[in-house]
Order: structure tokens, then C-alpha cells, then sequence
């Protein structure tokens, strides 16, 4: 039997969405002074029971206000509770709950609690909890269990408190037990949701069992509660609840950008694109209703995508794309791979792939989309696919006799329908960042934009590196490209694969030392180049070890000038620049730890043992007698052990998968060079030797990169000693498979005796592949709470990625001021209408329009407090930089972390630079931007997607490591801490966090507030006392303690 | 692969040099660490009965076929006899607290074992909370509560339950009441992450002194580990911790699962027991309470042994009425850095285990 139950907490899929309204709409009047504030909910409906209870049972956070549970309950309803149009288990069980629940309320009475006297008393209690007494009444040592397990298990799941009601029949005790009935608000009113209900669904109870069990209604509550008030209080009166049912699916996933004020709807794009939305949706924005159906039902849902992506975009973007002419041929275009399926056939929503498009689309001067190269150049894109896309091949066809830019984006638009990671959109958004993060003077030449293209589908994940690092020009690229193939085109399987490992290895830690700052700009090229060029032709073991020894070399020289580091130097290197403080000599003697603690678990060669191996066996070749120096390097080689099988040979044939393979790692354990080194071999036999090392060298440079990118927790990386050596590089371990370049997947989970999970692909995203493993160990402390498989990896990377040896405590200081600030700005606007309206026109380009509403009447009551745990870091530090740049005076008189921030800026103008702040504490973007460079990219939180898109809201979360830097600088840790505190404290916040679904952001925000209010109380990082810091000059001198978590 | 000569050896109870000049400047290249390897030895004879009132010197200890000598003896709860110091110490055989001297050996009478026997012991027990569980949730979580009451003596109990994830539902706690609450708040889950839970459940053991024992309930399929349990495997055995498995017929029906669960127990020292419904299960915990009742704890420091990867440990009975009694035990360990043995928790205060 494996049935789910319920959905506990984020554990897949979902389709509930953020709110959001067109920007316009806040400039217009969301956050007016005088604006009305929006009527509350004028009815509750009863839910029976402790609400702890109902929430448990119903597969929601237990954490949530009241006004979240029947929107939640919907959500879970549609997505969990039918399977092929019958009710699941987990739909069976809430009802049955509801069913004992209300059992136990007519227990309780009017007192709402529940007595019994003593032991006797309980026997209709003890029945309809589904249990029995072991003994009779009065013995000692009694207990209950199990009469009906039905009940009993609903007893236990919802957490009725039965060993207190043990104890007391044990005693022959009293036992109470308040047991209230909880009303929740509803939206509209409960008639206006029963009267639209199925008669034939229609149960009886209240609201909650309608629900349950008329999920066309469900999917209506789910969508009507992500719409702001005044939109939904609109399309009630016009067209009604009923006649919404029929577009209620598309309502739910792409309704709550819809926006209706005084009458009208405000449109993407503002008034401008009224027209061509008339035209496009077939009604007026000043008839709501009709537009609004209309929109909902016009080309099964694809017209609503499209308007839901251009809604969350930018005001700017907004303009641009909903020029009248450009609004229609973009749909068309949109629209030109057919209307079917709809765009709520999939268990997500659609529209990612554009969403991208439309939020990073660039312009040129002239104002038209930027183009990489030329138009020319695009047409031979289009045309060398081979992929059977319709619409790609027309465009292709037309793309002969294209005259602009436009032409290229309605092409592009029309590939965001096909999900792919290599289609010419890809291509398009990866070449726009190379040249986004370049000079103008040094943009991609055209010659780079074809190869580029062409090798796009193979390497695209390399290619992150050549935004990330602007430095590396075209020759860098092309030279790449070529050795990658050559790499590629070894026949020998486990050559090309050792070849590919330690290429990777070797490119991925030059990418380390350049974030790192140690790799000089002006060094990259040829650094980069250096490291590369060796592997341009590798036909045997012992040229592979020379170059990759080479490689390794040139990323040395390119780092420390120096290319025969030893392995405890290179670890320093990978560690972190030299530090010139105690507390930074301390961080970077603790990161060398980390990274020396994997290479031993994983029980790799040293480079120093494998590089002194080889030179002896070359100089023995030579005729030179150095056996005696070598035995006991060749014995330290051979000391390698696998872990002790539990498994016989045959028994592994019949029960791991076909697939598995450990013959990387037992090769190495038959490996022993003792006998060739005692025998003095032929010079032949002994470069056959040196070649038996080029495996080791593979591994022992992948496990640096495994060590860097370890996530906090991580247990794997200690625990199974083949991890790294089981990395599958050419795909031998795949039927079918072929060199990989792409994001390594993890392969071999749940497989018991496959010997454990391990990696296929490359080593680029090598930190989301290990955080994806890692997350696993996480253990939550909420019950019920599982670890959020689609957003957890993105926290890890987010803290793991980043480093911060080159941060300054003015940098630090200057983020926590923002924010600061930011919270002082909303405080301020209590009492000034003028200033919030400003607050609105800043914080519109980040927050959806239904939170901002909830944010001015908030401020309008004088309730400051109850907004400001629930803003996001990320959105008082914008608040903080952007309300500055739009508005110095008011900023600079607006209180004394404004002045604070000014006298910073007057004594070091760099560390309030918010640019620099962005590069500072933001986070890698790798499917939203094509870099792992960390950026703030200051949006709103996006929703969550499947497929391309599915890191997408992960990505966007950008609040942790601005939210660790404030709480290092309020309590005085210098700004190199952090690279123990952010992992850390992120690994906290991830066994906190208590959502119900994969787009619940504000769970996210609780966890993270909570991890913080414990470390300010010492409780989750004692604070050595042993050494003080004075830090920082300019504001208050602090004498403060470092330290770190245990 | 020098490095391997710093690791801390973890089977379990440290008395290490270094920990004396702790402060002084360390610049020898090569770190020795003096470890006092522990065993929890049961012996049955050919009918199952346990053989009680065994002395120190019907064992004979080998490490990688190196004999050694015993350090420490214990025969249930009785008193700890210290036969050769530890590093430092004065030789000395002396006997701890107020003991009686031992007996001959003798069959258990199979009575239910007194509390005192079970002094000292830790025992965590791991709830699976999958799916796989589901029908027979209510029915374990009874037996599971049973045994809970039952371990009158122990020094400390934990429950954890896992699915996709682990939960530290009840840390150690000396509180039966806490841990009967955390076996009745459980919540039914989604996937079963067996070996990645128990790795973590044996790393929050691996700091504990004394015997501790690890008590699985599981429905058998793993479908979510990353861990082999090869690893497992070797991690309990490294630090000294028994596994117990006790599973629900549908393990029976997974080979896979059979054979992990009886191989894991054994090589740990423990048992595994299949139960067909709830009074099967009811007798597996009485089993492994009497198990854990009966248990020889011995102990050694390993004489010079230059290997430095996997270490085989033979236990054989000496004297001529003895031998033909049947020892069970972990039949080796692997040094270990501290870093694997140091606990997974996030280390909450609410959560966090509390070592001992």
C-alpha cells in the first residue's frame, strides 16, 4: 500500500499562486490616503474541534492565521483530494475526522470541554476515539489500546492528547480537555459558496464539508482568496460566483493578476494598452465582467498566461512590450504552437519560459530588443534546429527577410511554448547576459555568437561562466568549445570519463578562485586558458595525468604565481584569500578544516602523494633508483578500502539497479603499484603506471570541488567514502548514455543495495546538485513538517555560494542600516499619507498589489508592528536604497539610520554603494540570469513552476543572506563570520520552516525570523567570549564578542 | 592518506593523551589517540536461553587476530569491574560499587529480567511513519508505547520517527511520559528514508557511553535513502551501537529488505524479528528488552595494530563448559573522524539530543 495521505506540507507539486495586480493599479490608488479599507470578511463558519487538530489532519501549517485555513483547505482539496475522479484517502480521513470531531463537540457541550470523572466515566470518550482499556477499570499499569482502528488512527494523527487521558484512567483520574470549535473567516459570505455548489455534492455541514466535496467550488474559493479585495468584490457582483465556475481552473492559476478598480481593469502596460487589450481579449477594461470572462476563457487559458506574465513584470517592460502593434504579434506569436493543450492541463501553471523572457529582455538604444550578434546570425539559429517545433520551423523560414529586432522577439516568444533547455530562446537569454555583463566596447563578436549556438545544446551549463566572469573574452570561449569536443571525442569510455572529471575539476576551481577575488582580472584569460589548454589532446592515462597536473598548474600560477603548490596550500587557496585579522585567520583556518574533513571521509589520494608517485616513476624510467621512496607512497595509495558489502555479488546482479556501477572505485582498489616499483619495470610499463594514477588525480581534484561546495549538514560527503568516486561523468553507468556536460542528476536514491546515491552530469551546479542530496538530512522541527525538496536547495546554495572575505564591516554595516531605514520609512508613514503614497510608488515594483493593499491599511490603523516582522529583508533594504534614490530629502531627514547611512556614505561612498551591497549579499541566479555571479535582482517574489522554471521561486527568495548580515552587524560578528553564519543559520531556518504549499513564502519569512530571534538569544550559537573586536568606525564604537555556532 | 593517523577512534570511550596537553602545542606529525574499544556481548545457548554469570576470563577478545586484554567487564546491571588501567592509571582489578562477586554461568531462568540489568543502557527507537505503515500505524504505536513502559531501568530513551524525513519527535530523555507523548503525536508521512534516518539516529548515539541500542520499527521498503546501508552498517559498529529491526511481514516480502534488516542487526550485535501483526510485535519488544537485559559489556585498548582501515573483532568463550555456548557481537570497526560520528542535529535546544 502506498497511498498518500495527505499532502505534509510542500512535498510536490501545487498550483496556488501569489497575488498580484498590475502595477499601474498602485499608482493609481492602492495606496491613496483616503482609499477605503477593504470590507473584512463578514462571515466565519465553524470548524469543530481544536483548529491544531483540523489543520493537522487537512495537511496544513499549523502556523497559519484563521483567515488562510478554508483557502488552504480548497487548495489541498483540489490538488490532493481526487485521483481518476475519485476521492483519495486523503479526502476520506478529513472527513471522517469531521465525522468524530463533531462526535467529541457534542462530548464537550456548550462548556467546549471534555470531562470525565474517573475511569468509568470514559467509556463513551474512549469509544469514540476508536480505543479500549487493557484491563478494567482500577488495575494498575492499564493503558489503552487499539478497539477500532479507524478511529484510533484519527485519534492519534489529529493529536488528541491520549496519554494524558492514559494517565488519568491509570489514576482513575479526573481528565479535562478543552476542546473549542473554531470559527474561520469566509470569503463573501457561506450562502453565496453553498448556493453554487453541485446539489448533487451538496452534503450536510457547513462550508468546510461543501469544500471537501465539490471541487469545482474548491478550485473558485482557491482562486477568489488570491484575488485583492476590490477586484473580488467586483467579478461577485459581475458575473458572479456561478458563472465563474466554468473558468475557475483558469482563474486559480492565472487570475490574481487581475486588477478592477472604479470600474474598470487595469491592464498591463496602464491605459496606453487599453486598445490592444480590447482588441486582443475581445472586451473592454471598462467592463470588467466581460473582460474578465473573456480573458479567463479565450484560447483555453493561453491568452490569460500571457497577461499573467506581462503583469508581474516591471512597469518599464510593461511599457515597451504592450506598444499596441507589439502586445499582438507577441500573442500571435505566443500563441502560434496551437491552443491545445490548455494552459491548465499540467499540474502547473505555464508561462515560465516567457516570464524569463519579458523580465531580462533588453533593449538597445533606438529602443528595440537587444540582439546578440545580428539578425542574420538569429536566422541561421532558427534554421539549424532540429528539433519538430512548428512554429520554430515557420519562423525559421520567415527569418530570411527580417528587417528588425521585433521579428527576432515574436520568434523567441514563440519558443517560450516549447520546454526545452537548448532552444533558441535559451540561447538568446544566455548570449543577452554575456553581453549584458560586458563593455559595449566588448560584446560578443559575431563569430562568438555562432559558436555559442551552435555547441549551446552540449555545453550550455559552461556557459554560465562567461557571464559570470566578463574577463574571459571571445578567444576564451571558442577555445573552450574546441577542447571541450576534443575531450569529447576520446573512444575510450573511462579515459573520456577520467578526461571529463578532471577538465570539469580543474574549470570549476579556477571559477572558485576567481569569485574568491584570487584570480586577478586581468589574469583570467590566460589563467583560464592555461587551465584549459593542456587537455587539448588526450589519447592515453599517463597524458591525462600530465595534463591535468598542467592544468592544475596554470590555475595555480593564475591564483598564486606559483604551479606546484602542495594539496594543504591549494586547500588554502580554495578556502579563502589570506586574512589580516584574527577573527578572518580564524574563519579561513576553520574552512581549511571543512574541506580537508571531506577528503578524508572520502578517502582520497593526496595531490602531494600522486604528484611525488609520478615524478618517482619518471625518474625511474630514467634509471634512477628512488623504489624505496616510492613503496611507501604506492601503500598509502593502496590503503583505499570499500566499505564492507552486505551484499553477495549475485545477490547485487539481481537486486541493484542495472545501472550501478562501482567499477570506477574498484579499479582503484585492485590498483598497486608496490609490484612495478620493486620489479624496476620497463620504461613502457612504468608510464603505464603513472597512467594507472590519472583516476586518483581525477578524484582527488573533483573531491576539492565536492569539499568547497559542501551544504551545512551535509552527511553524505562523510558518510559514503565512494560518493565522489561513484560521480559518473560519460554517462557508462546510463543505458544509452553519452557524455554529459549538463547539471548533474542524482542517481541511485532508494536503491538499497546500489551502494548509494551518487552523480551523473557534469560538475557545473555541482553546489544545487549536492545541496539537493544533502537537504535530505535535514530533520524539521515542526511535526508534519517535511523538508521543501523544491526551494530548500536554492537556501543552501544561496548561503553556501557566496563568500564573504572581501566584505568590509562599513559594507555590513551599510546593509543592515538600509534595512533599517526601510522599517523606519513604513513607521513614518503611520501619519503621513503624502509619505506612504511614495512608500507605494517604491514598493510596487517589488510587492503584489493585494499585500500592498493589506500594507496601507495596516499603516493607515497605526499598526506599524503587526507589518514589519512580515516584511521581508529584501524588501526594506529596496525600500531603503530605491526610496534614497527617488527621494533624498525626504530620506535624509527621515530618521537617525538615514543620517547614519549619509555620514557612512560621506566618509566611504563605495560601502553604501547599493551595486556593491547587490554583489555583496545577493544570490546566484543561474536559471533567471545564467550566473552563479550573486546579484539582487529586486523582484517580486516569483510564483512557482514546473519543468525550466521550477528554481525560479527559489531563486528569487533573496532575503537570507541580507537578514544574516543585519543580525552579524547588530551583534558585532565582523563580516568574515558569515561564512559560517549563513550556512548555518540557513541550515536552522530549514528545519523550521512550516508551509503548506511550494509557493508559501511567508512560511519562509516565520522560519527565518524565528532562527533569528533564537541566535540573538544566544540559543542557537554560544558565543565564545574569548576574543572582542572593536569594529567599525564612523557610528557607535561596539566592544562585542565572536564567536559562531556550534 | 597520512592524515588517517589523526582521526579519532570512536568505539567508543576516548582517554586520549592529547586530551592531557590539551593547550600545548601539538607538533608531532603523527596524532595517537588511546581508545577503549567496547563490546556488547550476548550469550545464548543452542536453545536461545541466555547464559548468565560468565567472568572475564571465559572471553577471549581478538583484534585482527592480535589478542587483547580485557579492560572493563559488566554482566547486566552489576557493577563495573576495571581488570587493567587505562592510560595513567595504576594497575589495579577492582570492582565498582557494592556488587556481589559473580556466579557460575547459568541459564537465564527466562523470567522477565529485573530493571537494575537494564541500568545504563540508552535505546532510541525509530518509528516509521511512511505510508508503507499506514494500516498498522495505531497497532504499532500501542506495542511500540508497551515497550516504552517496559523499559523500567534504562537510563534514557529517545523516539524518532521518520518518512522522506527524519523526526526527532522525543530527544533523550530520561521522562517516559515525554517519549510516550512523542510516540502518540506522530503524524503519517509520504516516503521512507530508512537508512538516511538511522544513519542520523546513530550518529546522535555515537557520543553516548555505555550500552545504547537503536530499535527499528519499520515496514521494510526503502524508497528515498541516499546512505547505502552498507554505511550504516559500519558507522554503528564504529561507534559501539546496537541495531534491533523489527518489521511487519511486508519486509519479509521484500528480500531486499530482509536480508538488509537481518545482516545490519548482526553485524551490530542485535537481532530482527519479522512480526506477522501486533502480538508478534509485542514479543519482538519483550525480545529485545531481554536482550538489552542480558548483554556483557567488555572492553579493551587495542594493542599497536598498524592498520588503519577496517579491524576484525573475534569474541570466543574459554573453559571447557562454556564453548559450546553462542556469542553474539559486532564483529569489528573502522576508525573514524569526528567529524562523522559528531550528531546531525541542528541543535535546537528543544531538540537537540542530550549526550551523556
Amino acid at each position: 500500500m502506498k497511498a498518500l495521505l495527505r499532502p505534509s506540507v510542500v512535498s510536490a507539486a501545487c498550483l496556488v499562486s501569489l497575488c498580484a495586480c498590475s502595477v499601474s493599479v498602485l499608482l493609481d490608488s492602492a495606496l491613496a490616503a483616503d482609499r477605503p479599507a477593504a470590507a473584512p470578511p463578514s462571515q466565519t463558519v465553524v470548524i469543530p474541534g481544536p483548529l491544531r487538530s483540523f489543520l493537522r489532519m487537512a495537511g496544513v501549517s499549523q502556523k497559519i492565521p484563521p483567515d488562510e485555513v478554508l483557502p488552504l483547505l480548497a487548495r489541498n482539496v483540489i490538488l490532493r483530494g481526487y485521483e481518476n475522479d475519485n476521492e483519495t484517502e486523503f479526502l476520506i480521513l478529513i472527513d471522517r475526522y469531521l465525522h468524530q470531531a463533531r462526535e467529541l463537540q457534542a462530548l464537550a457541550g456548550p462548556a467546549q470541554e471534555i470531562r470525565t470523572a474517573n475511569c468509568a466515566d470514559a467509556a463513551n470518550l474512549i469509544h469514540i476515539l476508536g480505543y479500549q482499556l487493557r484491563y478494567p477499570c482500577g488495575q494498575k499499569n492499564n493503558a489503552l489500546v487499539t478497539a477500532n482502528p479507524e478511529r484510533a488512527f484519527l485519534t492519534t494523527d489529529s493529536g488528541f492528547p491520549l496519554t494524558t487521558l492514559e494517565e488519568a484512567l491509570d489514576k482513575d483520574a479526573p481528565f479535562s480537555y478543552y476542546y473549542p470549535s473554531t470559527a474561520v473567516p469566509v470569503l463573501f459570505s457561506e450562502s453565496a459558496w453553498v448556493q453554487i455548489g453541485s446539489p448533487r455534492k451538496r452534503r450536510e455541514g457547513n462550508l468546510a464539508d461543501v469544500l471537501l466535496h465539490d471541487r469545482d467550488v474548491a478550485r473558485l474559493y482557491s482562486a477568489m482568496a488570491k484575488i485583492d479585495t476590490e477586484t473580488a468584490a467586483s467579478l461577485v457582483q459581475a458575473p458572479g460566483l456561478g458563472k465563474l465556475i466554468p473558468v475557475a481552473a483558469v482563474l486559480n492559476f492565472y487570475g490574481s493578476q487581475l486588477c478592477i478598480r472604479s470600474g474598470r481593469v487595469n491592464v498591463p502596460g496602464g491605459p496606453d494598452a487599453d486598445a490592444g487589450w480590447t482588441d486582443l481579449v475581445g472586451a473592454s477594461p471598462r467592463s470588467p465582467a466581460d473582460f474578465a470572462t473573456h480573458l479567463m476563457t479565450k484560447d483555453n487559458g493561453w491568452l490569460a498566461v500571457y497577461y499573467d506574465v506581462l503583469a508581474r513584470v516591471d512597469l518599464t517592460q510593461q511599457k515597451r512590450l504592450t506598444q499596441p502593434a507589439r502586445l499582438k504579434h507577441l500573442y500571435e506569436a505566443y500563441r502560434s504552437a496551437g491552443i491545445d493543450p490548455g494552459a491548465t492541463r499540467s499540474v502547473f501553471r505555464k508561462g515560465s519560459e516567457l516570464l524569463v523572457l519579458f523580465t531580462r529582455l533588453d533593449w538597445d538604444a533606438a529602443g528595440q530588443p537587444y540582439v546578440p550578434g545580428n539578425l542574420e546570425i538569429w536566422g541561421e539559429i532558427l534554421n539549424n534546429q532540429k528539433n519538430a517545433f512548428k512554429p520554430g520551423r515557420d519562423y525559421a523560414r520567415r527569418s530570411r527577410s527580417w528587417k528588425s529586432p521585433d521579428q527576432l522577439l515574436e520568434a523567441l516568444v514563440a519558443y517560450a511554448r516549447l520546454e526545452s533547455d537548448s532552444s533558441p530562446l535559451q540561447i538568446y537569454l544566455a548570449l543577452t547576459e554575456i553581453d549584458r555583463a560586458r563593455p559595449p566596447k566588448m560584446r560578443l563578436s559575431d563569430g562568438a555568437v555562432r559558436v555559442l549556438a551552435s555547441k549551446y545544446a552540449r555545453y550550455h551549463a559552461w556557459f554560465l561562466a562567461f557571464s559570470e566572469f566578463p574577463e574571459l573574452n571571445d578567444t576564451a570561449i571558442t577555445r573552450f568549445v574546441t577542447v571541450a569536443d576534443s575531450v569529447d571525442s576520446i573512444s575510450n569510455p573511462a579515459l573520456r570519463g577520467n578526461a571529463l572529471g578532471a577538465f570539469q575539476a580543474n574549470l570549476s576551481l579556477w571559477q572558485i578562485l576567481a569569485r574568491q577575488g584570487e584570480i586577478p582580472s586581468a589574469q583570467m584569460n590566460s589563467s583560464w586558458q592555461a587551465a584549459v589548454e593542456p587537455f587539448a589532446k588526450i589519447s592515453a592515462s599517463n597524458q591525462l595525468f600530465d595534463a591535468a597536473r598542467s592544468s592544475l598548474g596554470g590555475v595555480m600560477i593564475g591564483a598564486a604565481g606559483n604551479s606546484n603548490l602542495s594539496q594543504d596550500e591549494l586547500v588554502s587557496l580554495l578556502a579563502g584569500p589570506p586574512q589580516n585579522t584574527p577573527e578572518g585567520r580564524r574563519m579561513h583556518r576553520e574552512m581549511v578544516a571543512k574541506i580537508h574533513s571531506v577528503l578524508e571521509d572520502q578517502r582520497l589520494a593526496s595531490l602531494d602523494t600522486l604528484f611525488a608517485l609520478n615524478d618517482g616513476l619518471k625518474e625511474m624510467a630514467h634509471g634512477a633508483k628512488v623504489g624505496d621512496r616510492l613503496l611507501p607512497l604506492a601503500g598509502d595509495l593502496h590503503e583505499f578500502e570499500l566499505p564492507r558489502p552486505i551484499f553477495t555479488e549475485s545477490e547485487k546482479i539481481d537486486w541493484a539497479p542495472v545501472v550501478y556501477s562501482t567499477r570506477h572505485a574498484e579499479l582503484q582498489i585492485r590498483t598497486d603499484l608496490t609490484k612495478i616499483i620493486k620489479s624496476s619495470g620497463s620504461p613502457a610499463q612504468l608510464e603505464t603506471a603513472r597512467g594507472q594514477l590519472a583516476p586518483f588525480l581525477r578524484d582527488t581534484l573533483v573531491g576539492l570541488n565536492y569539499a568547497y561546495y559542501e551544504p551545512p549538514g551535509a552527511q553524505v560527503l562523510h558518510n559514503n567514502p565512494l560518493f565522489v568516486r561513484s560521480h559518473d561523468f560519460s554517462g557508462i553507468t546510463m543505458v544509452g548514455g553519452e557524455p554529459f556536460w549538463g547539471a548533474p542528476e542524482l542517481f541511485g536514491v532508494g536503491a538499497t543495495a546500489g551502494g548509494g546515491a551518487y552523480l551523473i552530469g557534469s560538475l557545473a551546479d555541482l553546489p544545487y546538485a549536492l545541496a539537493t542530496m544533502e537537504e535530505d538530512f535535514i530533520a524539521p522541527e515542526n511535526v508534519q513538517a517535511l523538508i521543501w525538496k523544491e526551494l530548500v536547495p536554492d537556501l543552501l546554495v544561496g548561503s553556501t555560494l557566496p563568500r564573504w572575505w572581501n566584505v568590509s564591516p562599513d559594507e555590513l554595516h551599510a546593509v543592515a542600516l538600509y534595512q533599517r531605514c526601510g522599517e523606519g520609512l513604513l513607521v513614518a508613514g503611520v501619519n503621513n499619507a503624502e509619505l506612504r503614497t511614495k512608500l507605494g510608488q517604491v514598493l510596487s515594483d517589488r510587492i503584489a498589489p493585494q499585500r500592498l493593499e493589506w500594507i496601507d491599511e495596516t499603516l493607515a490603523h497605526n499598526n506599524p508592528n503587526e507589518i514589519l516582522p512580515r516584511m521581508l529583508p529584501s524588501e526594506t533594504f529596496y525600500l531603503g536604497v530605491e526610496f534614497r534614490r527617488r527621494f533624498p530629502q525626504d530620506f535624509a531627514s527621515s530618521g537617525s539610520d538615514a543620517a547614519a547611512i549619509e555620514a557612512l556614505g560621506a566618509r566611504n561612498p563605495a560601502a553604501i554603494d547599493p551595486e556593491r551591497l547587490s554583489r555583496d549579499f545577493g544570490v546566484p541566479h543561474p536559471t533567471l540570469a545564467h550566473t552563479y555571479g550573486r546579484d539582487l535582482l529586486h523582484m517580486k517574489q516569483l510564483p512557482a513552476f514546473g519543468g525550466y522554471g521550477a528554481r525560479l521561486f527559489g531563486e528569487s527568495w533573496e532575503s537570507g543572506n541580507l537578514y544574516w548580515a543585519r543580525l552579524a552587524d547588530e551583534m558585532g560578528y565582523p563580516p568574515v563570520m558569515l561564512n559560517r553564519l549563513a550556512p548555518e543559520l540557513t541550515l536552522h531556518m530549514t528545519a523550521r520552516i512550516f508551509a503548506t504549499d511550494i509557493e508559501d513564502w511567508p512560511a519562509v519569512l516565520r522560519a527565518m525570523r524565528e532562527t533569528g530571534e533564537q541566535f540573538r538569544q544566544g540559543k542557537l550559537a554560544p558565543v565564545s567570549p574569548a576574543t572582542t573586536v572593536s569594529q567599525r568606525s564612523g557610528d557607535s564604537e561596539q566592544e562585542t564578542a565572536t564567536g559562531g555556532i556550534r | 592518506m597520512r592524515r588517517v593517523a589523526a582521526l579519532c577512534c570512536f568505539s567508543i570511550l576516548f582517554f586520549s593523551a592529547r586530551a592531557r596537553t590539551a593547550g600545548q602545542e601539538d607538533t608531532s606529525p603523527i596524532r595517537v589517540n588511546v581508545v577503549l574499544v567496547q563490546l556488547n556481548v550476548a550469550v545464548t545457548d543452542g536453545k536461545g536461553n541466555y547464559i548468565s554469570g560468565l567472568r572475564p576470563e571465559n572471553f577471549a577478545i581478538t583484534e585482527d587476530k592480535i589478542p587483547e586484554k580485557i579492560a572493563t567487564f559488566e554482566e547486566g546491571g552489576e557493577p563495573i569491574q576495571r581488570l587493567i588501567p587505562g592510560p595513567g592509571s595504576p594497575v589495579q582489578m577492582v570492582s565498582e560499587g557494592s556488587g556481589t562477586p559473580s556466579q557460575p554461568a547459568v541459564q537465564d531462568s527466562g523470567e522477565s529480567a529485573p530493571a537494575a540489568r537494564l541500568s545504563g543502557a540508552n535505546v532510541f527507537i525509530l518509528f516509521d511513519t511512511s505510508n508503507y505503515m499506514y494500516r498498522g500505524f495505531v497497532y504499532a504505536q500501542d506495542s511500540i508505547a508497551d515497550f516504552v513502559r517496559s523499559l523500567e531501568g534504562v537510563n534514557k530513551v529517545a523516539f524518532y520517527s521518520y518518512s522522506r524525513d527524519l523526526s526527532r519527535a522525543t530527544p533523550l530523555t530520561g521522562d517516559r511520559s515525554k517519549v510516550l507523548l512523542g510516540v502518540r503525536n506522530t503524524v503519517a508521512g509520504d516516503n521512507a528514508a530508512l537508512y538516511n534516518s538511522l544513519l542520523l539516529t546513530v550518529k546522535d548515539a555515537a557520543p553516548l557511553k555505555g550500552k545504547k541500542a537503536i530499535v527499528v520499527f519499520s515496514n521494510g521498503p526503502d524508497d528515498a535513502s541516499s546512505v547505502p546501508p552498507e554505511d550504516v552498517t559500519e558507522l554503528a559498529q564504529s561507534t559501539g551501537t546496537i541495531i534491533y529491526m523489527i518489521s511487519t511481514q511486508q519486509a519479509q516480502n521484500d528480500p531486499v529488505s530482509e536480508a538488509v534488516f537481518e545482516r545490519v542487526s548482526k553485524a551490530t550485535g542485535g537481532k530482527a524479528y519479522f512480526a506477522r501483526n501486533w502480538r508478534d510485535e509485542r514479543k519482538a519488544f519483550a525480545s529485545i528488552r531481554e536482550d538489552l537485559a542480558h548483554l556483557y559489556s567488555l572492553s579493551y585498548y587495542p594493542a599497536s595494530n598498524p592498520n588503519r582501515g577496517w579491524r576484525t573483532i573475534n569474541v570466543k568463550l574459554v573453559g571447557k563448559d562454556v564453548q559450546k555456548y553462542r556469542v553474539r557481537t559486532r564483529d569489528g570497526y573502522r576508525l573514524l573522524q569526528t567529524a562523522q560520528v559528531n550528531s546531525a542535529s541542528t541543535g535546537s535546544t528543544e531538540t537537540q539530543s542530550a549526550p551523556e
